[in-house]
């Protein structure tokens, strides 16, 4: 046994803050959208509190851009470009999480520095990191000062087509964030993969790493 | 001359010298691996290495074998050991051996690049490297023009495949369904063969 230095710290702080402000932007989206569903805080207060959280949400992610656009680590969000195997280790993955797992037969996935997520991981991530997440921060941006934006709005379709694609997105973060949650009980033990995203080190068995390295 | 330095990485366990190439390549290093003491020992009769990192234990000539022979046929080639357990028997032989250090698992890639660059740093370069003189002046400079443009290409590509991934990806889920129902009937038509003909 051996431990891989996985989540370097820049990644380990961007990661839980993102976890508390896309909770706390739920919550107090449920309560702007779903009037009455939760009452958390004044209408108003609510208001402000969510666009103060959407600030940070687009600063943090500053952070996690700025790491991987300096760091080799960068290679990690990289696709996979030979679709056969990519489909073929998608597929194999399915398989685990659907049957596999439950029989507990090995994870097909092995973890490397420099290839963190297995093939349907890594695309959920690349498509939430770099195509919802920028447009639920523009969009945010954009429903936050209307009368600022108001051109903005109208080339894209106007406030009700802003207002869906922003809704759309958050109902998919909202059920997105448990599913994250569960996955991350999947290791050898249910605290590992979250221990790991505080101390930053998976642990790996020897010999069956693909990379000692870290 | 490149200035590209050649570090050799002898361990029977390939993840080790994948872990090396991982950590070096692209960043002014060329990682070449041998799984045994004596593929190591070929391939250093062949041709000359900036440092060799060896594991202990392997199948044939083990690691200090490899340091005690360097030692004897190319004294400034410095050699690293790689060890687990390092146990005090070994690490004497070791120090006999006249070895550069040691490099304890697990490895960390600041361990191994730390180490490559103490490793190369301590010696003076290997006797094969020693330009022309008229060479040697002209030759720092071009050879920091290509690794400075390698680098570039090396971040523009890396940035490149960064921003292009969410499209690949949405062109692999759009496929998806194509691509899993042939698989799928691939899978049906391999099944069907081998209860038709098992053998």
């Amino acid at each position: 046994m051996h431990r891989i230095y996985m989540h370097p710290l820049p990644v380990r702080v961007w990661h839980w803050s993102n976890a508390v402000i896309c909770v706390m932007l739920c919550l107090t989206g449920i309560q702007i959208r779903y009037v009455g569903l939760i009452n958390l805080m004044p209408f108003r207060m609510v208001v402000a509190a969510h666009n103060w959280l959407g600030f940070l949400l687009i600063a943090n992610t500053f952070i996690w851009l700025l790491f991987y656009l300096s760091s080799d680590r960068i290679r990690t969000y990289h696709s996979e470009l030979n679709p056969i195997k990519l489909f073929r280790e998608s597929v194999r993955q399915f398989v685990y999480y659907g049957y596999g797992i439950f029989k507990e037969a090995p994870n097909p996935f092995v973890a490397s520095i420099y290839r963190k997520f297995n093939p349907p991981q890594s695309m959920t991530y690349q498509l939430i990191m770099l195509i919802l997440l920028p447009i639920q921060c523009v969009t945010g941006i954009l429903l936050w000062d209307l009368t600022r934006y108001a051109r903005a709005v109208a080339f894209f379709g106007g406030v009700r087509v802003v207002d869906t694609v922003h809704v759309l997105i958050f109902i998919v973060f909202v059920f997105y964030i448990p599913f994250h949650a569960y996955l991350g009980t999947l290791g050898r033990t249910p605290m590992e993969h979250f221990k790991a995203m505080f101390t930053g080190y998976e642990e790996s068995d020897e010999g069956e790493s693909t990379d000692k390295a870290e | 001359m490149s200035i590209l330095r050649k570090v050799l990485v002898v361990d029977d366990d390939p993840v080790i010298s994948k872990s090396f190439d991982r950590v070096l390549t692209g960043k002014g290093y060329i990682v070449v691996s041998a799984e045994n003491g004596q593929e190591a020992l070929n391939k250093v009769a062949k041709e000359e290495y900036d440092a060799v990192f060896t594991d202990i234990r392997m199948p044939g000539v083990d690691g200090i074998e490899v340091a005690e022979q360097l030692r004897a046929k190319h004294p400034w080639t410095p050699v690293v050991i790689i060890t687990g357990y390092g146990s005090p028997d070994n690490q004497a032989r070791a120090e006999a051996a006249g070895v550069s250090g040691f490099l304890r698992k697990p490895l960390s890639p600041e361990m191994i690049k730390k180490s490559v660059e103490a490793a190369i740093s301590a010696v003076p370069p290997t006797a094969a490297e020693f330009p022309p003189v008229a060479a040697a002046a002209a030759q720092p400079a071009a050879d920091g023009e290509q690794t400075a443009g390698r680098k570039v290409a090396v971040v523009f590509k890396d940035v490149g495949m960064f921003l292009a991934a969410p499209f690949i990806g949405l062109a692999y889920i759009a496929l998806f369904p194509f691509i899993g129902l042939a698989m799928l009937a691939w899978t049906g038509v391999q099944a069907w063969r081998q209860r038709v003909s098992p053998d």
